[in-house]
């Protein structure tokens, strides 16, 4: 038993300096790229590419379900972007709130007919919209199919070379598309999709309307730890990811992909929890076949808020649910798990994700089930289980404060004070944070393993009226 | 076992907390000073960081971190208007590193003096930096580039003649004798840059080039063609490029439509006989932009039963018939209360 034991926890303690490891080696590649883009983008000339008609119009889509709350500052932020030429295509997704009414009334929608070609099967359109005050607007009425389903409905009404999905509860920064278009105009043919860092906030649109640099984090921990797990992921992670070649996440809330690669590989899946994650894999599955170069990136940028969760509740609903699809397409696309016909892809990337993504919760629930025996049977000692708890608490926060420093240089988005409220907050991150994302984690490769593909997204947060 | 994790872990907290703590520290006090220079605005840099900036410059980088310091010190040379700024970009755009080259294009865009522009042109030739690149400095210093960019239109390398078309567009004067030539070129990107130039001005020899390429083999060129037209030639080209209605390419199609709502109600008669192609795409188009351009409206309110309109209804199908009575119906109401 004790023999047994043993091994477990060494397997555990294996597995988590590994991950330490990978995670660091990371973050020093994250610092590197970070620099280069923070270079790159200061000698950029913004104020032409914002005015130039050789910057490559976009189609932004997005996709909106019972979005009441949250979808009115969203389009007007969309609307709102300072890009030569972009249209913005909201799909309806067969809400059965006001969402529909509460577009008419803010954007003077009245009904149109608009005739495209049907390049992806969609869901039933009911109707399609045009605003009388904002031209480039467009609403597809279409009944509930999914976030996939409606992704592939803007597609086929969309009119330009490259488009950009972006959710309805997001709040754009003025300068996003143009920051998130930079390195496609430059380069379109190896550029084919591009995605970057988000902020998080309860009431997006309150935040964003604070300029930048004195932005707010939201001072209430639960939020606060999202933000630094944000923070974290884009910045000591994906940027990583993304210099060497294996972005694998562009995230649904911003992501920019070249039109004729989206046709190529037959738009956006239906079978799937969620359809971001699952486009990538199957984009970089395509190329590496076709033995192009490309690049999909993962850019620095802070382009916008997001909405946070701010129950306990709302977060294991949207972390399982992100669990799940993780689960779903590194299993879906199993072949290319150290295949080296993927190349990097395939030798690394997509082994990272299967270590530390869809093995995490089982290997952190042995942990879980095996340390209070090993403790009890003598097999660790509480000494050393305190120390090492304190060398992860402070190692992962010295990840934590590498991230909050590279926004920082990068965006100078927030306020100093809650700068060092995020530093402050970071050690703590292992007992008071942790322990929910592994619970969301648990529960979401369970589901996984059911085979469960329900939604399940998060009740939107209520908010205050405005004065 | 004991022993080992022990010192590992004793090691690791050894290292990683001053690890936070000083990171937390660089954090917080870069941006206080970040927050005071910002408060204080730029300095006027010193003798000797000048000369550490033309240094920075001139110098081959070794690493690529290096090369981005190079490219901000031309950007900072060029800002200052330093007296060797010429000297430095003449030597990034031709040097052998990319990413200088097109920071110095950036640069001569920025300065817009005649040297800048003719090293612009000349690096458009050269084609070491993309040309959209130096197309849109180009296109941002209108109208000073004028008679500089006209020798391009006759470069023996085609992407030259194509982006010599492009940034003449905006042009109305110059070079259409030229443009008509090229929209004959044997390359079919020359081809749809010229027609799209063309499209921007009024004479008969430029409606005549564009209306012949809205038969051009390459379906782009028939895009740009479609618009250039509609512009170009006004209302006489309608019934050709309602015809592309029906083309085999979709984007065509739709370049047609836009050209067809350019016109407004000139196009409407034109549109009428598609309203029975065999080809649905085309009928439903039709009906599109007589919407688009009000005619339906129009008749919807004030001749409902009119036999056009039933016409229309049945090439857009019953969603347009409907989102056509929804409108009509609401102008009403709004005319009602108007009235009352």
């Amino acid at each position: 038993m004790t023999e047994l034991l043993t091994i477990v926890v060494a397997t555990c303690l294996g597995y988590l300096v590994l991950l330490t490891l990978i995670y660091v080696v990371f973050a020093l590649v994250s610092a590197f790229e970070n620099s280069v883009r923070r270079r790159e983008s200061a000698v950029e000339d913004y104020r032409t590419l914002s005015s130039s008609r050789f910057t490559i119009p976009v189609s932004v889509i997005v996709p909106a379900f019972n979005e009441q709350t949250s979808l009115v500052p969203a389009i007007q932020s969309m609307l709102d972007l300072d890009y030569p030429e972009h249209e913005v295509i909201v799909v309806n997704d067969g809400s059965t709130d006001a969402t529909l009414d509460v577009l008419q009334e803010a954007f003077e929608l009245e009904r149109f007919e608009t005739f495209a070609r049907t390049v992806f099967p969609s869901g039933r359109v009911r109707g399609i919209y045009r605003s009388a005050a904002h031209p480039t607007l467009l609403v597809i009425d279409k009944e509930n199919g999914g976030k996939a389903d409606a992704m592939n409905a803007g597609f086929n009404i969309a009119r330009y070379r490259f488009i950009c999905g972006m959710d309805a509860d997001m709040v754009m920064e003025r300068d996003a598309l143009l920051k998130g278009m930079r390195l496609v105009v430059q380069d379109p043919g190896r550029v084919v999709g591009v995605a970057s860092q988000l902020g998080l906030a309860l009431d997006p649109g309150r935040a964003m309307a604070v300029s930048r640099g004195r932005r707010r984090v939201e001072r209430r921990p639960l939020v606060a730890y999202q933000h630094l797990d944000f923070l974290r992921a884009f910045l000591t992670n994906r940027l990583a990811w993304s210099r060497l070649g294996f972005m694998l996440c562009a995230s649904g809330g911003f992501h920019i992909w070249r039109r004729d690669l989206v046709e190529q590989i037959g738009g956006f899946a239906l079978g799937f929890t969620c359809e971001d994650i699952e486009l990538t894999f199957r984009a970089h599955e395509y190329l590496q076949r076709q033995g192009q170069e490309y690049a999909v990136l993962s850019l620095p940028d802070n382009i916008g808020t997001t909405e946070a969760p701010d129950t306990v509740r709302k977060l294991v609903s949207q972390r399982e649910r992100w669990q799940r699809v993780i689960g779903e397409t590194v299993w879906h696309y199993r072949r290319m798990w150290f295949n080296p016909r993927y190349r990097i892809v395939g030798l690394i990337g997509l082994p990272f994700y299967l270590l530390t993504e869809v093995l995490a919760p089982a290997v952190e629930l042995l942990a879980l089930a095996s340390l209070p025996l090993a403790l009890a049977l003598g097999v660790f000692d509480v000494t050393s289980f305190l120390v090492m708890v304190g060398a992860v608490a402070y190692l992962m926060a010295s990840l934590s404060a590498l991230a909050i420093l590279l926004d920082d240089l990068h965006s100078r988005t927030y306020r100093r004070r809650d700068l060092a409220w995020l530093l402050l907050l970071a050690p703590f991150d292992i007992v008071l944070y942790r322990p929910i994302i592994f619970w969301a984690r648990f529960k979401g490769t369970w589901r996984f393993l059911r085979g469960n593909k329900s939604w399940d997204r998060f009740e939107r947060n209520v908010r205050s009226q405005p004065a | 076992m004991h022993e080992i994790v022990f010192l590992t872990a004793v090691l690791v907290l050894a290292i990683s907390f001053p690890l936070w703590l000083l990171l937390s520290l660089v954090t917080v006090l870069g941006r206080l000073r970040y927050d005071r220079r910002q408060r204080l605005g730029a300095k006027t840099p010193s003798a000797r960081h000048v000369r550490r900036l033309l240094k920075r410059a001139l110098e081959k980088p070794r690493t690529e971190i290096g090369e981005w310091r190079r490219i901000a010190a031309l950007n900072r040379l060029a800002r200052m208007e330093h007296p060797a700024t010429a000297h430095v970009l003449y030597h990034a755009l031709w040097g052998d590193d990319d990413k200088a080259a097109a920071a110095a294009v950036r640069c001569l865009g920025g300065l817009g003096s005649p040297w800048a522009i003719e090293l612009l042109v000349a690096a458009m030739r050269g084609g070491r930096v993309p040309r959209s690149r130096i197309a849109s400095q180009l296109e941002r210093l209108y109208p000073e580039p004028a008679f500089l960019l006209l020798p391009l239109l006759r470069d023996p390398d085609p992407a030259v003649r194509f982006w010599g078309a492009t940034l003449l567009g905006p042009y109305e004067n110059l070079g259409e004798g030229d443009l008509v030539e090229l929209a004959r070129d044997e390359d079919a990107n020359v081809r749809a840059a010229a027609v799209e130039a063309l499209g921007n001005r009024k004479s008969e020899e430029a409606a005549e080039a564009t209306v012949a390429l809205l038969d051009d083999a390459a379906w782009f060129v028939r895009v740009h063609a479609a618009r250039a037209a509609g512009h170009a030639a006004g209302p006489d080209a309608a019934p050709a490029i309602a015809r592309l209605l029906g083309d085999e390419r979709w984007w065509v199609r739709t370049a047609a439509k836009d050209a067809l709502e350019g016109l407004g109600k000139d196009a409407a008669e034109a549109l009428v006989p598609i309203l029975t192609s065999r080809d649905r795409f085309a009928r439903n188009r039709a009906a599109e932009v007589l919407q688009d351009i009000g005619l339906v409206d129009f008749l919807a309110l004030a001749h409902p039963g009119s036999s056009l309109l039933a016409r229309i209804y049945a090439a857009g199908g019953p969603r347009f018939r409907e989102a056509a009575e929804a409108r009509a119906a609401r102008a009403r109401e709004t005319m009602e209360e108007q009235a009352a």
